[in-house]
């Protein structure tokens, strides 16, 4: 949280789409940071201790793709809320850590952003 | 010498009919005495392994060509066999020969005894199975490699649909007009329309959309993203099991797409409580798609709107399906029907092939 604010950070290798994910996060009255890819993430994540939710993309290039962000986040900051975005074949829900939220591209805003509230009221009360 | 070596043996006195099946058999073919001498072989064996024909019978098996026919392995196995002991079953072997590639053989022998001792034969059977297996192998790499290529194609169609639907949102989130941003979020449900048949797409088999999923998946991301109040207006989908080709299902789907979003915008201004219902039955080659709800039913007189782009693309779409489009009235409400009569096909606008 960042002024009583949550804030989201969003990762997507395609720069369009992380810029509609943005614009879609700040429309919800969220702050937004971006990132286009999983290690950028992780340096962002380190750089700061206020983010309370990552959207994600999956495939993407760098050193790890979105399900595997996806875990290391799950391990090294429990508290952050996932939801994972994929333009692939419907995931296995069993491949994300427990409690992460998958939506295949492409996505409904609406969609997205009740799952945000949801994830964001969750957190809040637990 | 003709085409065919002479079907005689003075050794080994076999039945010239015994010796012609052997001879003539199109799988490489030898039959051998219990010593492993060959007494008749096969047209095909001597091609299929470049041994001379004229000069095979009489010869041992271990002698044949460079001696590469002397495997240790397949010498007992035939002499197990010639015992009664064993019996070789498809057994594989390779054969190796210098300066050629290895051979993968599939070997089987059987015992042929009737009864005098010392006429018994060994009847072998040798099938080359190494270029059957390289063009399996090449099948299942290609196989492999065209389902790589369909899950690129369907990601990228997936992340290109994902950037258009991006940027109309977008838009519709900037402008000021009321009107503007209708028109943005129309354009943006009806790329949302051809995405979920991409969906199905990409689940489904054969190429084919299932409706009824499809159809459901569909009114559910139209109300999600229309319906502030889902108490007070529903969307229902009564769709049969029918499956039709991705072709005709963006069509239906986007038909659907206009006469939701029409009926959600105009069919209940003040009520309290309103119902869209979507249906699709279909009997042989004929179907009935049908949008209905239960509002404030179609204003007449001068107060009718001008035909938007939403009435042109069903228009058009129920056209080019070969279908008729009829507007009624529902009591209340107001019900859309395309009906596709295929006995009456050819006598719409549609080109014929004749």
């Amino acid at each position: 949280m960042k002024n009583g604010r949550a804030v989201v950070l969003v990762v997507d290798d395609i720069a369009l789409i992380r810029m509609g994910a943005v614009d879609l996060v700040q429309s919800a009255g969220y702050e937004a940071l971006e990132a286009q890819d999983a290690d950028e993430a992780i340096r962002i994540l380190e750089s700061r201790d206020d983010i309370d939710l990552v959207f994600t993309d999956v495939q993407m290039p760098g050193t790890m793709d979105g399900i595997k962000l996806a875990h290391f986040i799950r391990n090294r900051w429990p508290p952050v809320q996932l939801i994972v975005a994929s333009g692939r074949d419907i995931l296995e829900e069993s491949s994300l850590p427990t409690g992460s939220q998958y939506f295949s591209k492409p996505y409904n805003d609406h969609a997205i952003t009740d799952a945000m509230a949801r994830l964001l009221q969750s957190k809040n009360s637990g | 010498m003709g085409p065919f070596m002479p079907i005689k043996s003075a050794i080994f006195a076999e039945a010239p009919s015994t010796l012609a099946v052997v001879v003539l058999s199109n799988e490489p073919l030898l039959l051998l005495s219990t010593d492993l001498q060959i007494i008749a072989a096969s047209i095909s064996f001597c091609n299929a392994f470049a041994i001379d024909a004229a000069t095979i019978v009489g010869r041992r098996l271990g002698t044949l060509g460079n001696g590469e026919w002397n495997m240790p392995k397949l010498v007992s196995l035939l002499n197990a066999t010639a015992s009664g002991n064993a019996k070789i079953e498809a057994y594989e072997i390779d054969l190796k020969r210098p300066n050629q590639k290895t051979r993968q053989l599939v070997v089987n022998a059987q015992i042929l005894d009737d009864g005098q001792k010392d006429h018994v034969r060994l009847l072998l059977a040798v099938t080359d199975m190494t270029d059957a297996r390289a063009t399996a192998r090449l099948k299942d790499d290609l196989l492999n490699d065209k389902a790589i290529l369909i899950q690129e194609v369907q990601h990228r169609v997936a992340n290109s649909l994902q950037i258009i639907a991006s940027i109309l949102m977008q838009g519709a989130r900037r402008v000021q007009s009321d009107e503007a941003r209708d028109h943005l979020q129309n354009a943006h449900h009806r790329v949302m329309s051809i995405s979920a048949v991409q969906k199905q797409l990409s689940t489904s088999k054969g190429g084919k959309v299932p409706l009824k999923a499809y159809m459901a998946l569909l009114c559910e991301s139209l109300g999600a993203s229309m319906i502030a109040d889902q108490d007070r207006l529903s969307i229902a989908v009564k769709v049969d099991d029918s499956s039709v080709e991705a072709d005709v299902s963006i069509s239906l789907g986007l038909i659907v797409t206009e006469l939701v979003i029409n009926a959600l915008k105009h069919a209940f201004p003040d009520q309290p409580k309103g119902k869209i219902t979507v249906s699709y039955a279909s009997k042989g080659r004929d179907w009935t798609l049908m949008v209905a709800d239960d509002g404030i039913g179609m204003p007449t007189g001068p107060a009718t709107p001008k035909a938007g782009l939403g009435t042109g693309i069903v228009e058009a779409l129920a056209k080019n399906l070969q279908g008729t489009l009829e507007v009624s009235c529902a009591e209340p409400g107001t019900a859309v029907t395309v009906r596709h009569n295929a006995d009456a096909e050819g006598q719409t606008a549609a080109p014929s092939a004749a």
